[in-house]
């Protein structure tokens, strides 16, 4: 039984369809990348999943559960947790706190004092552990990455979404992230989806598998290296060679 | 729970114990202390629900109304039982704040921010507007009591009830509503309301059931708003009026209460009532009627300069500080 | 037949006022739509509007049709001086900080008006005669003052779609980061907008007068913000035209039914109306939360 089945999911906003007819299925421990240019579909399809948008047509299922119309809030302790692209703090709590509120409310679900104990483990994983007491608000776009990364750890999900964990990021921090991501994979069977704009190298890296959406619907899906060399999918980025 | 989470609540004993002391010791305050902890209180009650949640309530002076009207109803109609009419009365407002609180609650806390700030002043005027309309509860005319009372418990208990007890049932509505903030700050709630004031589309995605924590929060608020509109009015001026009790004004000293000394915070309404209520006290001795001139830029100011408080932005500056365990 | 002509006759009124109503809420939509502002004190700006055209009567026998221009002046001055004390400072503030501020503005120039002009009611005459039309009696300032509401609300909208400033504010309206993209001076937009706005709103308190020149005191404004809320909820919250609109169906609807509530025994038909209209405002609400939900990819 896969983790996580999408089945012929759509959504539309007006006049446009913003994801098409999207079918997926993620299993325990997999990673994904999901690649697509701006405005093909993947950040919908990530709020579909995570529960803000409700879907028009499909259904959704997690971990043997339809949580196709299910709220936000009673996906997240399944098993679910996911970062934004641009990063959301809650800005005047501190780096623990955050990641405090994390453990608190996912799937861990700990106590208060547990989880501002354990915060600070999950800090030091993604390495910005000498952070914990500054307020959210006041770190860099780079660390606000680093800390909601650490923040969906500590939620401890079975299903991980990333929304561009790596852009902008410099090979020294690419390299950190995706030991975290490999570790998390094989330790704790995380299923971990990460989604890019570009096609990059660092996908390459950790990515099994590869989706690519082009216009809310799923162009290719197949194994990385193969999906790369894809003729359509050469097309749609200009004709470049990608990798 | 380790003890170092409830330190600040001994700078707030220590503020209490100082001001009865004044009452008590120094002749002629004990009216004044009364006076600055109503809005102590006040703003203890509001911070609940403005503080931690960052929804601004026009319309919270209706709690304040509704528990007026419950004590008074309770005197009214139950005389008979004496004294215990009393409790009822302490009774009656808190449920029926409690009700109007989980109706408006239904309705505007499914709005954000302007929505619901425009909604909730709807509530409030839709409320004194229906009193009056429909003659409810005395109508325009009110509820009238201290004849009534002196017949019911004799002359000098009903003194006693509104210059003495009052007092002392507010001293306690603020003390509890300042233990009742601290416990929720310190338990999972207290996050959950921290995030979802901050963001609440993030904190949904968070697995945090929005909904569920603002409604707690806005019926925790408005019980203690249904008692102290309760005792402080009802109980001590013995009248009730709706054009009165139903008057946007307070909900203006509550917000101006909370933003000075800090919303969320657990120091700022003590701090921010004092410095409210002793300004307002001694400002209407000096220049009488325009305190509002000077408390509007006042609030003003501390929005533009100190948004966070003056208990906020202590908290800020001593945060490397021991200082930092007693302040939250 | 007595209900029948009482009726007309409200419902004819309800459409003059009505007309008022809407100048009086176009200057707290334009301000939402364009600074994403509500302007808590609003009543406050209507009130002086009242203020000047009472003192030009008093003091100058001018007539309030003619106070009109002054006031429209006189509110952009204010409208300026606000937006430069205290507005730029909060543009980019959270909610919370824009809705107390505004709300402390409405205090302070309510108590500043108290301090010079008193806490006392006042009024004026200005006759020009009364028509007689049926069952329908009605002087002819009010008549005036419906033109008048026409005609400032049919300018307004020239100048929004023939002008370069104009359609300038209504492209930050729709889509403010598009603007700034295009060139737009946004913060510019912002005074200009948040001057007008208030500017239109000293001239309804002028508008005010002219259909009832009694009632003038320092706090009457509070009534007209809470109307102008229920207003421009109606109108769709950032629509000018939106808010011209239901402020005369806003009109109809609050006389129409203070001449059928009339008929309930037992009841003070004039709180209830105020009551109905609340009543009215939360369940627009509910049917339409237009509040800050979603967000697009």
């Amino acid at each position: 039984m896969p983790l996580l089945e999408l089945h012929r999911v759509t959504k539309r906003f007006g006049g446009i369809v913003a994801v098409d007819n999207v079918s997926l299925e993620i299993d325990e421990g997999d990673a994904i990348g999901i690649v697509g240019p701006n405005g093909s579909g993947k950040t919908t399809l990530y709020n579909l999943i995570s529960g803000v948008y409700f879907p028009d047509n499909g259904r959704i299922i997690f971990d043997g559960k339809d949580i196709t119309f299910l709220p936000a809030h009673e996906r997240t302790p399944l098993g679910l947790a996911r970062t934004f692209q641009i990063p959301r703090p809650f800005g005047s709590a501190s780096v623990r706190e955050n990641v405090a509120i994390g453990a608190m409310f996912g799937r861990a679900k700990l106590d208060v004092e547990s989880a501002l104990d354990i915060a600070d483990h999950y800090l030091s994983i993604v390495g910005i552990e000498k952070l914990a007491e500054k307020e959210a608000k006041l770190l860099t776009p780079l660390e606000k990455r680093f800390m909601e990364l650490a923040r969906a750890l500590a939620m401890k999900p079975k299903l991980l979404l990333l929304d561009e964990v790596m852009a902008g990021m410099n090979p020294a921090d690419v390299d950190r992230i995706i030991e975290v991501i490999r570790r998390v994979k094989d330790e704790e069977r995380i299923a971990v989806v990460s989604m890019v704009e570009h096609l990059m190298h660092a996908i390459t890296r950790f990515a099994e598998r590869v989706v690519v959406m082009h216009q809310g619907k799923k162009l290719v899906e197949g194994k990385t290296l193969d999906v790369l060399n894809d003729p359509r999918v050469v097309e749609i980025y200009l004709g470049k060679r990608v990798v | 729970m380790k003890i170092r989470s409830y330190k600040p609540l001994l700078p707030l004993f220590l503020i209490y114990a100082l001001l009865i002391l004044i009452a008590v010791a120094v002749p002629g305050m004990w009216q004044p202390v009364a006076f600055f902890m109503f809005y102590v209180a006040l703003g203890q009650a509001f911070n609940i629900f403005m503080g931690l949640t960052g929804y601004v309530d026009f319309g919270y002076v209706a709690f304040l109304g509704l528990g007026a009207y419950g004590m008074a109803i309770a005197i009214k109609y139950f005389s008979s039982l004496g004294l215990i009419s009393i409790l009822l009365g302490i009774l009656l407002a808190v449920v029926m704040s409690i009700l109007l609180s989980l109706a408006v609650g239904a309705v505007a806390l499914r709005l954000r921010g302007a929505y619901f700030a425009i909604a909730t002043i709807g509530v409030n005027e839709g409320f004194r507007y229906l009193i009056e309309g429909v003659r409810l509860w005395g109508g325009s005319e009110g509820i009238v009591l201290s004849g009534l009372m002196r017949r019911t418990f004799g002359r000098e208990t009903a003194n006693l009830l509104s210059t003495f007890f009052s007092d002392i049932l507010i001293i306690a509505i603020a003390i509890l509503a300042a233990m009742t903030t601290i416990w929720i700050l310190n338990r999972k709630m207290g996050y959950a309301l921290l995030a979802l004031r901050e963001d609440e589309d993030a904190a949904r995605v968070m697995g945090i059931n929005v909904t569920k924590y603002k409604i707690m929060a806005f019926i925790t608020s408005a019980s203690f708003a249904g008692l102290i509109g309760a005792v402080a009015w009802t109980l001590k001026l013995t009248y009730v009026f709706p054009e009165d009790v139903f008057n946007i004004h307070y909900t203006v000293e509550a917000i101006v209460i909370v933003m000075l000394g800090g919303a969320g915070t657990l120091l700022g309404p003590v701090v921010g009532g004092l410095i409210y209520g002793v300004l307002k006290y001694y400002l209407s001795v000096v220049f009488p009627g325009i305190q509002l001139l000077i408390l509007a830029p006042m609030l003003i100011l501390t929005i533009i300069a100190f948004p966070e408080g003056i208990v906020g932005f202590i908290k800020k500056k001593g945060k490397k500080s021991r200082i930092s365990y007693y302040l939250r | 037949m007595v209900f029948a002509e009482n009726l007309i006759s409200n419902l004819f009124y309800g459409a003059l006022l009505g007309s008022i109503y809407g100048v009086a809420t176009m200057g707290l939509s334009l301000i939402f739509g364009v600074l994403r502002i509500v302007n808590v004190g609003h009543g406050a700006f209507i009130m002086i509007g009242a203020f000047t055209a009472f003192w030009m009567f008093t003091l100058y026998s001018l007539p309030p049709v003619a106070v009109i221009p002054i006031a429209l002046v006189f509110g952009l001055a204010i409208g300026f001086i606000a937006f430069q004390a205290v507005i730029r400072r909060l543009v980019d503030a959270p909610e919370l900080s824009t809705l107390l501020a505004t709300f402390g503005i409405g205090i302070f120039i309510e108590e500043l008006a108290k301090l010079v002009w008193g806490a006392d009611y006042v009024g004026f005459s200005w006759d020009i005669g009364t028509l007689y039309l049926g069952p329908i009696t009605v002087s002819y300032s009010k008549i005036l003052a419906f033109f008048c509401s026409v005609l400032v609300a049919a300018l307004l909208y020239l100048w929004f779609t023939k002008t370069k400033l104009g359609n300038a504010i209504r492209a930050v309206v729709q889509d403010r980061e598009g603007a700034v993209v295009c060139g737009i001076n946004v913060n510019r937009i912002f005074a200009l907008s948040f001057s007008i706005g208030i500017g239109l709103t000293v001239l309804s308190g002028v508008l005010v007068t002219l259909f009832v020149p009694v009632g003038i005191n320092v706090y009457m404004g509070g009534d007209y913000t809470l109307k102008a809320f229920v207003i421009s909820v109606l109108g769709g919250l950032d629509s000018p035209w939106g808010a011209f609109i239901a402020g005369f169906l806003f009109g109809l609807f609050e006389n129409g039914s203070y001449a059928i509530l009339g008929l309930i025994p037992g009841v003070e038909p004039f709180a209830l109306t105020r009551f109905v209209a609340f009543a009215f405002l939360l369940i627009i609400l509910l049917v339409k939360p237009t509040g800050l939900l979603g967000g697009g990819e």
